[in-house]
C-alpha cells in the first residue's frame, strides 16, 4: 500500500511540473549535465581540475570533475551533504591520501604543476596550500607556536623571523589585538571564533598559493561567523580562497564564483551572481531556492 | 488498585498524567546497591591502609617498663603488650584453686567478671641470657607491678634489647685486668658521665667502621683487581699458544684486492645511477658490493697479520712485576690500617658498661659465650630510660629510632637496625625499571598504532601483549634468570661457551650476507616494480623478502653468539666470581621491565588513539610529515596517558617480589648498587628490596615474633615509597594536563 502511495505521489509530481524534476533525473539514472558559464572558461586558473574521479574503496565519490578555479577571489563549493564537495577540496592538497582505500583518476594542476603524479612530494605540495577545517583544531601548544607551526616544520628557527611572521599572520587574521599580550598562553584557552581565526592565521603564515576552507563557520555562532566572513573577504584580496559551505547565503555573500555539486558531480559553475539569480540549469535553480537538498 | 481502575474508566486522558514510573524502572535500589559496593571498597582500602599506618608507626614508640614481682618471689622486667583471657591447663586450674583457698588472689584484674583468668604478654628481651623475647604471665600469679625510674632498655648491636639497670661504667686498666671488678657502685651511673663516655666511644666506633667497612674492603678490592689483571694476562698468553697461526698471506692479499674492487664498484655504480635511471637492478648491485666490501673489511680487520699474536712473554713478565709491586704497596697499607684498627679495638675493649637485670642479677654480657664479661660500651646503640621519660623525651626516642631505621645499615642478619640499603635498592630498581620500560613501550606502541598496517598480525601482537600482562610474575623471574642472568650475562662475562672455528664462522657470515642480499633485493624489487607484476607474484616475492630477513636475523644472532673473536669482558674473574653472569640489579630491573611492558604499551596505545584526528589532519594540512606530526602533536598530546602507563608500571614493578627472589634480591647485600666509585651504578651487584625484606623479616628471622612490628613498619615504608614515586609522576602529569586543558568551546 505504501509503495502504491509513493508511486502515485511521484506520478503526481511529474505531472504537475513543466520541467523534469531532480527526482525524475535521479529516477532516470541520468548523469547531471555540467554547465560551465562562459565567463569561467577563459580565466587564469590556479587550480585546474581535469576529469578528476575518486573512489573510497568500491564507492565512487567524485565523477569526472572538470573545473578551473580562477585566480584571486573566493570560489565557493556548494551542494547538499555527501555531494563530494569536501572530498574535492581535500583532493587538492591530497589529504585524502591518509585514507587507506582511496583511488583516484584524472589530473589536477596547481599553478600548472601536477598534483597527482608519481614523483610529486606530497609534503612539499601541502606546504604550498593552506587549509582550515570545519572544527577549529588548534594544537596543544602556545598561540605563538601554533601560528608558526608551518614554518617550524619547514626548519625555520630564527626567532625574529618567526615573530615577524606570527605578527603578520595574526594581523591578517584580525586576531593580533586580542592575543598580542598572551602569545605564550595555550591556544586551547581561546574561544571558538578566536580558535578558528588562529587556524586561518596558521594557514596563511607560510604564504600559500591557495587557501582551502572546509566549512570554516559551521561550528561557530552567528557573530563569530560574521567576523570570519569579513576576514575571508579581506584575505581574498591577496590569496585565492576555495571555500566549501553548506550555507548558501554565505556563499552568496562572500564568493565571486560558485560551483554547485550534486551526487559527486559538478552541476553548474559560474559567477556567484548568475548562479544564484539566473542559473542556467533547473536543478541549480531548485537547489538555491531551497526546493531540494 | 481500584482507584486506578476507576480513574481509568472516568477520564482516560488523566491516567497518563497520574501514571507513576514503576519502582523497578527508577532504579533506586540499584543505586543503593552501587553505593554499598563503593562503601565496601572504601572500607577495605581504609582498613588496609589504616592497619598498616597504625601498626607500622607504633613500632618505635617506647612504652614504660614494668618490674613484675610474682607470688613465688621471682622478679622480672618487661614491656607489656597484649592482655587477653585464656584457657588454663587442668594443673594450673588446681593451682588457682589452691591460691584462692590460701587467700592469695588479691589482684582484681586477674580474672574477668565471668571468672576467666587473664594473662599478659611481656617483652622481656635479654635473649643472650637464654630466654625467649616474650613471656606470657597469668595475672593471678603477679604479686606487684612497679615502674622504677632507674630501669633502662638498652638497644645493642646484637641479641636485641636488654632490660636492666645501669650499674657502672668502667675502664679496664693493666693493673685491674678483670673487667667485672668487685666494686659495683651501688648507685646508678650519672647521666653526664655516661653521655661523655658515649660520645668518645662513638667517635672511636666511627673510626673503626671507616677502617673496617670502607678502607680495608677498598684495599681488598684493589688486590682482587690486581689478581684479575694478572690472570687476564696469563689467559691471553695461553690463548696465543693455543691459537692457530694467521691465515696465509695470499688469502689476506686476495681479500684486500676484493675489498678494493668492491669499493671501487660501489663508487662506479653510484655514479652510473646518477647519470642514468636504469631501474631496480642497480640498487641491488650496490647492496651486493657494499656487503662484499663490509665482509672483506671485517675479515681483514679481524684476521689482520699479527692479530693472533697476543701478549709477548716480556709484556707478561712486565705485568707480573708491576702487579707484584702494587700488591706489596697495598699489603703495606693494609697492615698499617690493621695495626691502627687493632689499637682502636683494644682501646674500645677497655670501656665496659655493666647493666644488671633483677631476676637473677645477671649482667649484659660481651658475648653469649662469656656471660660474666660485661658488655663493651661500643656495643650499645641506645640507652632508653623508659620510665624516666617525659612526653617530649619519648617523642625524641621515637624520632631517633625512625631516623636510625631510615638511615643505617641492618644489623643481626637484617632483623634489626636500619633499612637504608633496602630503600636505596628499591628506589634504584624502580627508577631503572621505569627508564628502561617507558621508552621501549612507547616506541613499540607508536609503531603498532601509527605505522604498522592494522590487520591480523597486529591483532595477534596485541593479543600476545595483553596476555603477557596475565603471565604469573614468577615465570618472568625464571625467564630473567635463564635468559638475562645466565645466557646474556654469561655471554658478557666469558663470551660464547663453544665458539665456532674461524673458518666455519666466516662461512656463516657469508650465508648471512647472502640472506640479507636476497631479502633486500626482493624487497626493493617489490617496491619498485610490484605494480607491474601480477598480485600473486608480488605477494610471493614479498613473502620471500620477509623469510629472508627472518633467516638473516636468526643467522645474525647465531653469528654473534658463537663468534670466535669475543672472549668476554670479565673472563679473568671466572670461575671465582661472576660479574653480569649472576644475579644483579640490572637483570632484575630488565626482568621487571618485561613484566610491566604490557601496561605501558596498552596505556600508550590508548593515549595515542585518543588524540583527535582533527589535530593530525591539521598538522598534515600544514605540510608536516608523519614523523613531525607524531613528534610535535601526537606525542605531546598523549603524554599524560603515557605517564599514566608509567605510573602503573612503576607501582606494579616496585611491589613485585617473586621474580626478584630469582634474579637478584638478597637478604643482606654486601654493597649498595649505587656508589661514588666509578661507574657509580653497579648493575652487576645484588641488592636489597623492601618487598623481599618484608618476607625476610617475617619468615626468615630466628625470632620472628620480635620482628613482627618491624614487618609492619617496613610495609608502611614500602607503601610510602611507592606512593611518593607515584606522586611525582602524578604531579608531572597534572602539570602537563593543565597545559593541554581546553576551554569550553
Amino acid at each position: 500500500m505504501t509503495t502504491q502511495t509513493a508511486q502515485q505521489a511521484l506520478a503526481e509530481a511529474t505531472n504537475r511540473k513543466d520541467a523534469p524534476s531532480v527526482v525524475d533525473v535521479i529516477a532516470a539514472g541520468k548523469p547531471f549535465p555540467t554547465e560551465v558559464h562562459a565567463e569561467m572558461r577563459n580565466t587564469d586558473a590556479v587550480v585546474d581540475v581535469d576529469q578528476f574521479s575518486l573512489w573510497y574503496g568500491q564507492t565512487r565519490a567524485l565523477f569526472e570533475i572538470k573545473l578551473e578555479i580562477p585566480r584571486q577571489g573566493v570560489t565557493a563549493l556548494i551542494g547538499p551533504s555527501g555531494c563530494g564537495k569536501s572530498t574535492l577540496l581535500r583532493s587538492i592538497n591530497r589529504l585524502n591520501d591518509l585514507v587507506d582505500s582511496v583511488r583516484t583518476d584524472g589530473q589536477m594542476l596547481l599553478n600548472g604543476s601536477p598534483v597527482y603524479a608519481p614523483d610529486v612530494d606530497v609534503i612539499e605540495l601541502r606546504k604550498r596550500l593552506g587549509m582550515v577545517f570545519q572544527k577549529p583544531n588548534p594544537f596543544p601548544m602556545s598561540i605563538f607556536e601554533n601560528v608558526v607551526y608551518p614554518l617550524r616544520i619547514d626548519g625555520e628557527n630564527r626567532r625574529g623571523l618567526l615573530m615577524e611572521a606570527c605578527e603578520r599572520a595574526l594581523k591578517a587574521a584580525a586576531l593580533w589585538d586580542e592575543v598580542k599580550d598572551r602569545l605564550k598562553h595555550s591556544a586551547l584557552r581561546l574561544s571558538g571564533g578566536q580558535q578558528q581565526r588562529l587556524c586561518i592565521a596558521r594557514a596563511i603564515v607560510a604564504d600559500p598559493e591557495v587557501l582551502l576552507l572546509d566549512e570554516p563557520c559551521s561550528a561557530l555562532d552567528p557573530l563569530s561567523t560574521l567576523r570570519i566572513e569579513e576576514l575571508i573577504t579581506e584575505i581574498s584580496q591577496r590569496y585565492t580562497v576555495i571555500m566549501v559551505t553548506h550555507n548558501m547565503q554565505q556563499a552568496a555573500r562572500v564568493s565571486q564564483a560558485t560551483a554547485f555539486m550534486y551526487l559527486g558531480r559538478l552541476v553548474e559553475f559560474g559567477p556567484t551572481q548568475s548562479i544564484f539569480q539566473t542559473p542556467h540549469l533547473d536543478e541549480t535553480e531548485q537547489y538555491v531556492s531551497g526546493r531540494f537538498g | 488498585m481500584s482507584d486506578v481502575t476507576q480513574t481509568t474508566q472516568a477520564t482516560p486522558a488523566q491516567t497518563t498524567v497520574h501514571r507513576r514510573t514503576p519502582f523497578s524502572a527508577r532504579g533506586e535500589p540499584r543505586v543503593w546497591l552501587m553505593a554499598m559496593a563503593v562503601v565496601v571498597c572504601l572500607a577495605l582500602i581504609v582498613g588496609i591502609i589504616g592497619l598498616i599506618v597504625v601498626r607500622g608507626s607504633a613500632t618505635f614508640w617506647q612504652g614504660p617498663i614494668d618490674e613484675v614481682r610474682l607470688q613465688d618471689g621471682s622478679v622480672f622486667l618487661g614491656v607489656p603488650s597484649v592482655t587477653e583471657t585464656y584457657q588454663p591447663q587442668p594443673d594450673e586450674l588446681e593451682r588457682i584453686e589452691q591460691a584462692r583457698a590460701d587467700g592469695q588472689l588479691d589482684n582484681a584484674h586477674a580474672f574477668t567478671k565471668t571468672g576467666e583468668p587473664v594473662r599478659r604478654r611481656y617483652f622481656v628481651g635479654n635473649r643472650d641470657l637464654g630466654q625467649e623475647s616474650f613471656r606470657w604471665v597469668p595475672l593471678w600469679e603477679v604479686a606487684s607491678i612497679e615502674q622504677p625510674k632507674d630501669v633502662v632498655l638498652v638497644e645493642r648491636d646484637e641479641w636485641g634489647p636488654f632490660l636492666g639497670r645501669v650499674r657502672t661504667l668502667r675502664a679496664v686498666t693493666d693493673e685491674d685486668p678483670n673487667p667485672t671488678g668487685q666494686e659495683f657502685k651501688p648507685e646508678s651511673v650519672s647521666d653526664r658521665e655516661l653521655q661523655s663516655a658515649i660520645d668518645t666511644m662513638e667517635a672511636r666506633r666511627a673510626a673503626i667502621a671507616r677502617i673496617d667497612r670502607t678502607q680495608i674492603p677498598r684495599l681488598q678490592n684493589q688486590l682482587r683487581q690486581l689478581e684479575w689483571k694478572l690472570k687476564a694476562a696469563h689467559l691471553n698468553q695461553e690463548r696465543r699458544a693455543a691459537s692457530a697461526d694467521a691465515p696465509p698471506a695470499w688469502l689476506w692479499w686476495g681479500a684486500m684486492v676484493g675489498c678494493i674492487v668492491a669499493v671501487g664498484g660501489v663508487l662506479g655504480l653510484r655514479k652510473a645511477v646518477r647519470h642514468t635511471n636504469s631501474g631496480s637492478r642497480v640498487p641491488v648491485a650496490i647492496l651486493a658490493c657494499l656487503l662484499l666490501a663490509t665482509g672483506s673489511l671485517a675479515y681483514l680487520w679481524l684476521e689482520r697479520p699479527g692479530s693472533h699474536k697476543g701478549m709477548s712473554d716480556d709484556q707478561v713478565t712486565q705485568i707480573e712485576q708491576q702487579v707484584e709491586a702494587e700488591r706489596n704497596a697495598i699489603l703495606n697499607e693494609q697492615s698499617g690500617l690493621l695495626t691502627q684498627l687493632d689499637d682502636l679495638r683494644e682501646e674500645d675493649n677497655r670501656y665496659r658498661i655493666i647493666i644488671e637485670e633483677p631476676s637473677l642479677g645477671r649482667i649484659s654480657p660481651v658475648s653469649r659465650s662469656a656471660p660474666d664479661d660485661p658488655m663493651r660500651l661500643s656495643q650499645v646503640v641506645r640507652i632508653v630510660p623508659a620510665n624516666d621519660l617525659s612526653f617530649s623525651g619519648r617523642i625524641g626516642v621515637y624520632l631517633s629510632r625512625w631516623w636510625e631505621f631510615l638511615s643505617t645499615n641492618p644489623r643481626e642478619g637484617a632483623t634489626a637496625g636500619g633499612v637504608y640499603p633496602v630503600i636505596v635498592g628499591t628506589v634504584t630498581l624502580t627508577v631503572l625499571l621505569t627508564i628502561s620500560v617507558v621508552p621501549l613501550g612507547v616506541i613499540a606502541a607508536l609503531y603498532l598504532r601509527e605505522y604498522a598496517k592494522q590487520g591480523v598480525v597486529t591483532s595477534i601482537i596485541r593479543i600476545a601483549i595483553n596476555n603477557l600482562a596475565g603471565v604469573p610474575s614468577i615465570v618472568y623471574g625464571m625467564f630473567g634468570l635463564g635468559f638475562f642472568c645466565y645466557t646474556l650475562g654469561g655471554y658478557i662475562d666469558e663470551g660464547p661457551t663453544e665458539p665456532t672455528p674461524v673458518g666455519s664462522w666466516w662461512g656463516l657470515v657469508g650465508v648471512l650476507f647472502l640472506a640479507i642480499l636476497i631479502a633486500g633485493a626482493c624487497g626493493l624489487f617489490v617496491r619498485r616494480s610490484g605494480d607491474r607484476l601480477p598480485d600473486s607474484a608480488s605477494r610471493l616475492i614479498s613473502i620471500g623478502a620477509t623469510v629472508g630477513w627472518l633467516v638473516a636475523v636468526v643467522l645474525a644472532f647465531w653469528a654473534i653468539s658463537s663468534t670466535p673473536y669475543f672472549h668476554g669482558f670479565f673472563e679473568a674473574k671466572l670461575p671465582e666470581q661472576t660479574t653480569f653472569g649472576g644475579r644483579g640489579i640490572l637483570w632484575a630491573s630488565l626482568t621487571l621491565a618485561l613484566l610491566t611492558l604490557p601496561v605501558v604499551i596498552v596505556a600508550t596505545e590508548e593515549a595515542i588513539a585518543a588524540v583527535p584526528g582533527s589535530m593530525r589532519e591539521g598538522s598534515y594540512g600544514c605540510g608536516a610529515s608523519k614523523w613531525q606530526t607524531i613528534r610535535k602533536i601526537v606525542l605531546p598530546s598523549a603524554m599524560p596517558g603515557i605517564l599514566t602507563g608509567a605510573i602503573l608500571a612503576m607501582a606494579r614493578g616496585a611491589g613485585e617480589v617473586a621474580p626478584l627472589m630469582l634474579v637478584g634480591a638478597v637478604n643482606l647485600a654486601p654493597a649498595l648498587p649505587v656508589s661514588t666509585d666509578a661507574p657509580f651504578l653497579h648493575g652487576d651487584r645484588t641488592f636489597m628490596h623492601l618487598g623481599f625484606h618484608i618476607y625476610t623479616l617475617g619468615f626468615q628471622s630466628p625470632d620472628s615474633e620480635a620482628t613482627a612490628p618491624l614487618v609492619w613498619t617496613t610495609t608502611l615504608l614500602l607503601i610510602t615509597i611507592v606512593l611518593l614515586l607515584n606522586l611525582i609522576a602524578i604531579i608531572v602529569r597534572a602539570r602537563l594536563r593543565s597545559r593541554m586543558a581546553t576551554s569550553a568551546v
